[in-house]
């Protein structure tokens, strides 16, 4: 048992960390965008994380601070990934569809390059030597858990109040839901808003977990990783982008005996899924699924 | 700044643009007919490359499963790169087959298809590395014959050098573009082709076969991705079962950028992400990989269809 | 879910330190590098190196008779799989670890390690600050701060009228930007002028931006960090597009990959290295012949410094058991991780890259390092790396 936690605990809370991501693609979907930016702002929170962790300048506050200093590099990345998220959103969201989807990937690839060329990020090497609030990785849920219920709950609360549905609305029709007299774009914009923000925070809470942060957190592969956490897991539900972390994030680890061939059949499982899952996972346990 | 730089950059950045637009060429076909990217594309460029070495060269490397294994033959260049493509063009038939038939068959999300392509990407490439190892083939160094390796020659006194590589890849993607022009402009497969795009259910009511059309343009777009994977292999060297990813990403930027599903609009998007990064100033290399996106970032925020792309109103 | 948690969490604290396990026979080393993922180019040498250590030394009787075996486990490219790998290792009670293949992802998984009082060795981690992880964290592979000046100065030595110098390296790899920085001090140092710095990235292939610009700078020495794949194409595209002087690559360089790729353009490229198969040590002859059998080639870099991380945990553990009387397989396994890690500290070996030590911080102190030329075979393929600074 103690062994199974040893050697488990990491892949279970790197789950629910993943999970965490897949959700801020839910909330820019629930207003029906496509948007991959999250995990540009992912990289931001990290990179927050680290600096506020490891800058020889910040030290006094960090001595004066004590383990109050996590939940202060969380706010500080949430409101940097809010300031920036408002200003990158007006703009993008004014493109539809796959369009969308491309631009936010460009603004992942830049954010990208912005930190290879940047000294405070520490270029190619990235970060290291992050302060560590807990010893072993399982403790970790101790900030990734109650993040997951937290959002849970508020998409939980968005389905049922006015905002939700006006953000369903948008997601079912926009033309009509702009007839309505909704205002899309603030509503689109709060939507997307929010998904950069638990991205943010997550990023932030994954530089102390990881122990080190670099360029190659935030790529296309990770971008591309969270929408299929979403799509398998099922994206017209909340519980979608855990379903499909879970899948997807502990397959490689389930696959390890083996050994090299192990990518193959993670491919393999990825398409049967999309077939015999059209729904996602979700939809498959919903019994919706015709 | 002189004109022999001036013609340095212009011959630089045509030579690359004309690859990437030959590459996204095979991204914009597929979503011209189903409105969907196929994140496969990379992967059959890349496995386009390294089947055309192994019919040219008739021999494996030392690390992957087929570790020095010989084919009982070797074929001339042409006739391996020929060879080479139509067997990508049948691992595109594969992926449509494989990823995107089965979905649509079902009514599923059409945003599923990207995940599924993406796990035959993921197949395919840890497939290439798993037969043919991940160290680096290159193509032995006379599969152009006795050409000079490059041509240099003096404008205003200055030095404007191009490699013969170049030229190769630009006219080589010249002449696929024009083909392809043709093919879908002049002939009655191709005017079918067209009206598949624009409407499928018309086109069935037409007569049109959809299905076959939809296979018979994922075996273009393949014969094209493989065609481009085998000029970058050639010219640069096959450095690993991932050196497509690179290309593949900036060929969506390519496409984007032009207007989706707009074949000229590829073009053109992919001579301007070409050009853009031969000028990019010399001290200012490390921004490079950043053109594209940049690019990409500041026509859509004027031009939400991309520069040639239709209007047209979309649903998610 | 949520109460049970604390509960994993508690049970997870006691595990580490109140087991007494005993060490399996043959005795278990782990091997943690990617060979999946882009990265696996590496990692696949890493593993043929492995495997020549595990037949060779077995073969000499392993650890004082007792034979070991080798676990490995991919790490793929990335942080996470490298952790993921570790744990593995971890809970398979293997006595020590070597890996993982990059520095990025020794900053992540070392730790892991360290905390679980696992030892272990890096065979490819070059970055500053990898061997000061923690006190169970050490590495085989050295920074290059001696050689890289030393390759310059041997073409100063040759042509003495060079004074414009362009520099170019990856600035996505680790390795490369660290070295590049090495390097341009160096410049400085000899009085040299840098008259560009140019970018480019690993996975580039088009380099014809970055080479027209070295051109226009008028450079007449061009000095290179990159890897084998990039490093070869930029070579090429310099020499096709009319660059005629000297080039200097850094250890990056230093693989018959790129051999290949730059083809008979390769010629007369200077090359600072870490390993060199040419080196005139036992050690090394052995390990030279046992890969030629294996793998028909000559042994690059990377499989050579697996083998040393291997060596040296086998020889370390034939030290415990000296020093203890005891046999290692009669041994708890905490007590012989520990043991093994002072033994692994302080201490010197030789292994095919020559004599290193590992000081007390587990940091690695390599004597000799090579200057080396390329020189091409005529089929235009392969070639050889010749030792210049004697």
């Amino acid at each position: 048992m103690e062994e199974f936690v040893a050697r488990y605990g990491f892949l279970f809370v790197a789950v629910v960390q993943q999970a965490l991501l897949g959700l801020s693609l839910y909330f820019p979907l629930m207003a029906g965008q496509l948007s991959l930016a999250s995990i540009g702002f992912y990289a931001l929170g990290g990179y927050v994380a680290a600096v506020m962790g490891t800058h020889p300048a910040l030290a006094p506050l960090r001595d004066a601070l004590g383990f109050m200093i996590y939940p202060v590099q969380w706010l500080a990345a949430l409101a940097l990934s809010v300031a920036l998220g408002v200003a990158l959103g007006y703009p993008a969201l004014r493109l539809r569809g796959i369009y969308l989807a491309l631009a936010t990937i460009a603004f992942v690839q830049v954010v990208g390059v912005a930190a290879l060329n940047m000294p405070v990020t520490g270029g190619a090497v990235g970060i290291f030597g992050i302060p560590q609030p807990f010893e072993s990785r399982l403790a970790y849920i101790w900030f990734f858990g109650p993040l997951l219920l937290l959002t849970l709950a508020l998409i939980h609360r968005l389905e049922r109040s006015g905002a939700g549905r006006l953000f369903f609305s948008i997601r079912e029709d926009e033309l009509a839901a702009r007839a309505m007299g909704v205002d899309v774009t603030f509503r689109k914009v709060q939507a997307f808003v929010t998904g950069c923000a638990l991205a943010g925070v997550t990023g932030a809470m994954s530089a102390p977990f990881l122990n080190t942060w670099n360029v190659r957190q935030g790529t296309f592969d990770a971008a591309v990783a969270c929408l299929a956490y979403v799509l398998i897991g099922g994206s017209r539900s909340k519980w979608g982008a855990l379903l499909g972390a879970a899948l997807l994030v502990s397959l490689p680890e389930i696959l390890r005996p083996l050994k090299d061939s192990r990518m193959i059949l993670n491919g393999v499982v990825l398409v049967l899924a999309c077939v015999y899952m059209p729904r996602g996972i979700a939809g498959l346990l919903s019994g919706r699924d015709k | 700044m002189s004109l022999a730089w001036f013609l340095q950059n212009l011959l630089n950045g045509l030579s690359i643009g004309s690859v990437y637009a030959v590459f996204a060429l095979g991204y914009t076909l597929v979503f011209s007919i189903l409105g969907i990217i196929n994140f496969a594309h990379g992967a059959v460029f890349t496995l386009g490359a390294y089947l055309t070495y192994v019919l040219a060269v008739g021999q494996f490397g030392l690390n992957g499963l087929l570790a020095g294994v010989a084919l009982p033959f070797k074929l001339p260049f042409v006739p391996a790169l020929l060879l080479g493509a139509a067997l990508s063009g049948l691992a595109g038939m594969a992926v449509e087959r494989l990823a995107f038939r089965p979905l649509r068959r079902r009514g599923a999300d059409a945003l599923l298809a990207l995940v599924s392509s993406l796990g035959v990407a993921l197949i395919l490439v840890n497939l290439i590395q798993y037969l043919f190892g991940a160290e680096i083939y290159s193509f032995p160094p006379d599969v152009f014959g006795s050409l000079p390796p490059a041509m240099i020659f003096k404008v205003g006194g200055k030095m404007v050098a191009v490699r013969t590589v170049q030229v190769i890849l630009f006219g080589v993607s010249l002449v696929m573009l024009l083909a392809l022009v043709w093919f879908i402009h002049y002939t009655v497969k191709g005017k079918a082709l067209r009206a598949t795009a624009e409407n499928p259910d018309t086109a069935a009511l037409l007569g049109i076969g959809v299905d076959t059309f939809i296979l018979g343009t994922f075996f273009i777009s393949g014969v094209l991705g493989g065609l481009s994977g085998t000029l970058i292999g050639v010219s640069f060297g096959l450095a690993g079962p991932y050196f497509g990813v690179a290309y593949g990403l900036k060929a969506l930027a390519v496409i984007v950028l032009g207007g989706l599903g707009s074949i000229p609009g590829a073009v053109v998007g992919g001579l301007v992400i070409g050009l853009a990064e031969a000028f990019l100033p010399p001290d200012m290399s490390s921004y490079k990989e950043a053109v594209a996106y940049v690019l990409l970032f500041a026509v859509l925020l004027v031009r939400p269809q991309g520069l040639l792309g239709a209007h047209v109103e979309q649903k998610v | 879910m949520t109460r049970v948690l604390p509960l994993l969490a508690l049970l997870l604290a006691l595990a580490v330190n109140a087991l007494a396990e005993p060490v399996a026979s043959p005795i278990p080393i782990g091997v943690a590098v990617a060979t999946t993922s882009n990265v696996a180019l590496f990692g696949e040498e890493q593993v043929n190196g492995a495997k020549i250590a595990e037949a060779v030394l077995n073969a000499k009787g392993g650890v004082n008779g007792t034979p070991f075996k080798i676990l490995y486990q991919d790490t793929a490219g990335d942080e996470a799989g490298a952790i993921n790998a570790f744990q593995s290792l971890i809970t398979a009670k293997v006595v020590g670890i070597v890996g993982p293949t990059l520095t990025q992802q020794a900053f992540a998984a070392d730790p892991i390690a360290d905390r679980a009082k696992v030892p272990v060795i890096g065979p490819s981690n070059t970055a500053k600050g990898i061997a000061q992880i923690g006190p169970y964290v050490g590495r085989v592979s050295a920074p290059m701060t001696d050689v890289a000046p030393n390759s310059l100065k041997y073409v100063l030595s040759v042509d003495p009228k060079i004074k414009k110098v362009a520099v170019m390296f990856a600035q996505n790899d680790a390795f490369c930007t660290s070295e590049t920085g090495i390097f341009q001090e160096a410049i400085k140092n000899l009085g040299l002028e840098t008259v560009t710095i140019q970018k480019f990235q690993t996975t580039d292939t088009d380099f014809t931006t970055q080479v027209t610009a070295v051109l226009g700078a008028g450079a007449d020495m061009v000095v290179i960090s990159g890897l084998a794949a990039d490093g070869g194409n930029l070579v090429k595209q310099l020499r096709q597009l009319g660059y005629q002087g000297p080039i200097v690559g850094g250890n990056g360089f230093n693989s018959t990959n790129m051999l290949p790729v730059c083809g008979p353009l390769c010629e007369g490229i200077l090359v600072a290295q870490a390993y060199s198969a040419q080196a005139d040590n036992a050690v090394n002859k052995l390990f030279v012949e046992k890969y030629q059998e294996a793998y028909k080639k000559m042994p690059p870099q990377f499989a050579a410094q697996a083998y040393a991380a291997v060596q040296v945990v086998v020889e370390a553990l034939a030290k415990v058991e000296k020093d203890s009387g005891k046999k290692i397989t009669a041994m708890e396994l905490a007590e012989v991780r520990e043991l093994l890690n002072k033994n692994l500290q302080n201490a010197t070996f030789l292994t095919p890259m020559g004599e290193i030590a590992l000081d007390a911080d587990g940091e690695v102190h390599q004597k000799t390092f090579f200057v080396s030329q390329i020189k091409m075979n005529p089929d235009g393929k392969t070639g050889a790396y010749v030792i210049v600074n004697k």
